[in-house]
């Protein structure tokens, strides 16, 4: 048995001396607490949307509309495709 | 109390006030002992720092002295190590060192002659004119520069670089990138050499007629949601009032401009103690804006540092010339075609490939690794077009992807997907989908495996320094499937690692990506 399987089975025969009421308070407070961290690792994802959201912008912008500029045929053939696929 | 000095620290009084060191009379570093130190019998033991260890072998006069000037608490001859040489913090050319606020070597402006100092006012001002012409952005003097100017009215001894901000007018980050990508685009076409430290910060690297560089650090300032956030890593309550319109300060008779309240903003960087002199001082950022920041900006660079200190150290060394016995299976399936190397490293995998004539691309995000690979393949003549991708910044990926799916070819990567964080090993089976869209091309993989035994589970460290780590040959296919590609070869067994000692867990892998229909 691990340390980790030890402190679980320890604490399991803790609450099941406590009374109900203890017990469901002590489940929703460890509960909220893996929210709030479930809640901040989804937070800071998508504080990353940031930095993709800038990139991408820039692929577009920079590199996209000037290539566009050049073989304007082709790319009214391939922007004819691609809304058709929509 | 006695102050010990030893190989492993200072033991120093409980003192809550900044001390400085001096070797043979250089100033070195500064420290507060109850910040820096842990409790020991007789005082506090302030280890050394990192970046000072390795030139801490040799005999040397070391003074510690308190930083108000008030007392000197140790001045003897000491030795450190089992050397007779003298103890000296310096570069390659001979110039002395000092640790700065972030724990780097650096050449502090104490140790610049008036010339050098004049060259890099005159390069700060010119890097703010080119800010306001090419970029349209107003730049300021802020951080040690300002201190300096303000409270001494010359540089600060100890300081080592000159820091620039600009106020931006946006406030969602997503825009604040573009704008820094576009100043990016702006000083580069301006000539300056620039290095990109996250979605908001840029260095520029100034080259000194004493054949250094020094970085013009460019950093973006902003309000989001009421909350001042400036480059590092600050964040807190500064109005816009109190940045604009600026005012102007005068350094080492250069004009700059200045937050309007110079004042206002030194409170707001250093407290409200800023005008007592603190050579030891440290950051104490609010967790939370500096956890805004990193998600908003960062997060493409994060081993770049390390890694560039590893080809750039003795370590690099340890790394052999010959090729890998992966790019020997490798070889064997090439064919005729052109190969990538990605994670290319010290290129002994780039060079071996290009033996035969074919077309080679060398590819790695740390500026170390390509300046040691086209030196390698120049001494080797050998043809290698070498060149920088950084997995994790899209922009970075795209362009190479969109490049190399104009031609068939094969891409080849020995431990680099143990380095990759979730995000960026997606940018890879990105890269690979686009780049081998052309048919007839590979992707071949090799990386430390996890295993059942003592540090073989996901994402343990493995040599050089917990820089790679383990990874599982199912997440890494899940990822290729995930983007399209399908591996006809998956193999783990006994291996090598970076420096071709044994490990007991390597995985081959090679993939495929199914030719798209013409259009």
């Amino acid at each position: 048995m691990t340390v980790i399987d030890l402190k679980q089975r320890l604490r399991a025969q803790a609450r099941d001396r406590l009374p109900a009421p203890i017990v469901a308070r002590l489940r929703s407070r460890a509960g909220l607490r893996a929210r709030v961290q479930a809640l901040e690792e989804e937070v800071q994802e998508n504080r990353r949307l940031n930095r993709r959201i800038a990139e991408l912008t820039d692929v577009v912008v920079e590199l996209l509309l000037p290539l566009e500029a050049r073989d304007r045929s082709q790319v009214e053939e391939v922007l004819d495709r691609f809304r058709a696929g929509l | 109390m006695t102050v010990v000095v030893s190989g492993d620290g200072l033991l120093v009084p409980r003192d809550p006030r900044p001390l400085l060191v001096e070797i043979d009379g250089h100033y070195v570093w500064s420290l507060t002992p109850l910040r820096d130190g842990r409790p020991a019998a007789g005082g506090v033991l302030v280890p050394w720092p990192q970046a000072l260890r390795p030139h801490l072998r040799g005999r040397g006069r070391i003074r510690i002295r308190a930083a108000d000037g008030a007392s000197v608490l140790y001045d003897d001859e000491v030795r450190l190590g089992a050397s007779e040489g003298r103890l000296a913090v310096v570069d390659g050319a001979g110039h002395r060192l000092s640790v700065d606020k972030v724990g780097h070597l650096t050449r502090t402006f104490a140790a610049t002659d008036a010339d050098i100092r004049q060259e890099i006012l005159r390069g700060a001002r010119r890097a703010i004119d080119d800010l306001r012409e090419g970029a349209g952005v107003a730049a300021y003097l802020n951080y040690g520069a300002l201190l300096g100017a303000v409270r001494e009215g010359r540089m600060l001894a100890h300081d080592s670089d000159i820091d620039l901000c600009y106020l931006s007018a946006h406030d969602a980050p997503a825009d604040i990138v573009l704008e820094s990508y576009r100043i990016t685009r702006a000083l580069r076409s301006r000539g300056w050499s620039v290095l990109r430290m996250s979605g908001g910060d840029v260095k520029l690297l100034l080259s000194l007629s004493d054949g250094r560089s020094c970085h013009i650090d460019v950093f973006s300032a902003f309000h989001v949601a009421g909350t001042f956030y400036q480059l590092g890593n600050r964040s807190g309550r500064l109005p816009r009032s109190s940045i604009t319109p600026f005012s102007t300060i005068t350094l080492h008779g250069h004009e700059f401009p200045a937050p309007r309240d110079p004042e206002a903003m030194l409170a707001f960087l250093y407290g409200p103690r800023w005008r007592t002199p603190d050579p030891s001082f440290k950051y104490a950022d609010p967790p939370a804006g500096v956890r805004r920041l990193d998600g908003w900006l960062r997060g493409f660079r994060t081993e770049m540092g390390s890694w560039t200190e590893f080809y750039n150290g003795h370590r690099r060394a340890a790394v052999p010339r010959r090729r890998s016995s992966f790019a020997q299976w490798v070889g064997t399936q090439l064919g005729s075609l052109p190969v990538v190397d990605l994670g290319t490293g010290t290129g002994r995998d780039a060079v071996w490939y290009a033996r035969s004539g074919r077309r080679v691309i060398a590819l790695d995000f740390s500026r170390a690794s390509l300046r040691l690979v086209r030196r390698r393949a120049r001494r080797a003549e050998r043809a290698v077009e070498v060149d920088q991708l950084i997995l994790g910044e899209l922009r970075s990926t795209l362009l190479h992807g969109t490049r190399l799916a104009r031609a068939p070819h094969h891409l080849a990567a020995r431990q680099l997907v143990g380095c990759l964080d979730e995000a960026a090993l997606e940018q890879l089976t990105i890269l690979a989908r686009m780049a081998l869209r052309p048919g007839g091309g590979s992707l071949f993989l090799e990386f430390a495996a996890t295993h059942d035994g003592p540090g073989g589970a996901d994402g343990s460290p493995t040599e050089p320094g917990g820089l790679v780590r383990r990874i599982s040959p199912s997440v890494v296919r899940a990822a290729i499937e995930r983007a399209g590609g399908v591996v006809h070869h998956a193999v783990v067994g006994p291996g090598e690692d970076i420096f071709d000692l044994p490990d007991p867990a390597v995985c081959r892998m090679r993939a495929t990506w199914p030719t798209r229909e013409s259009p």
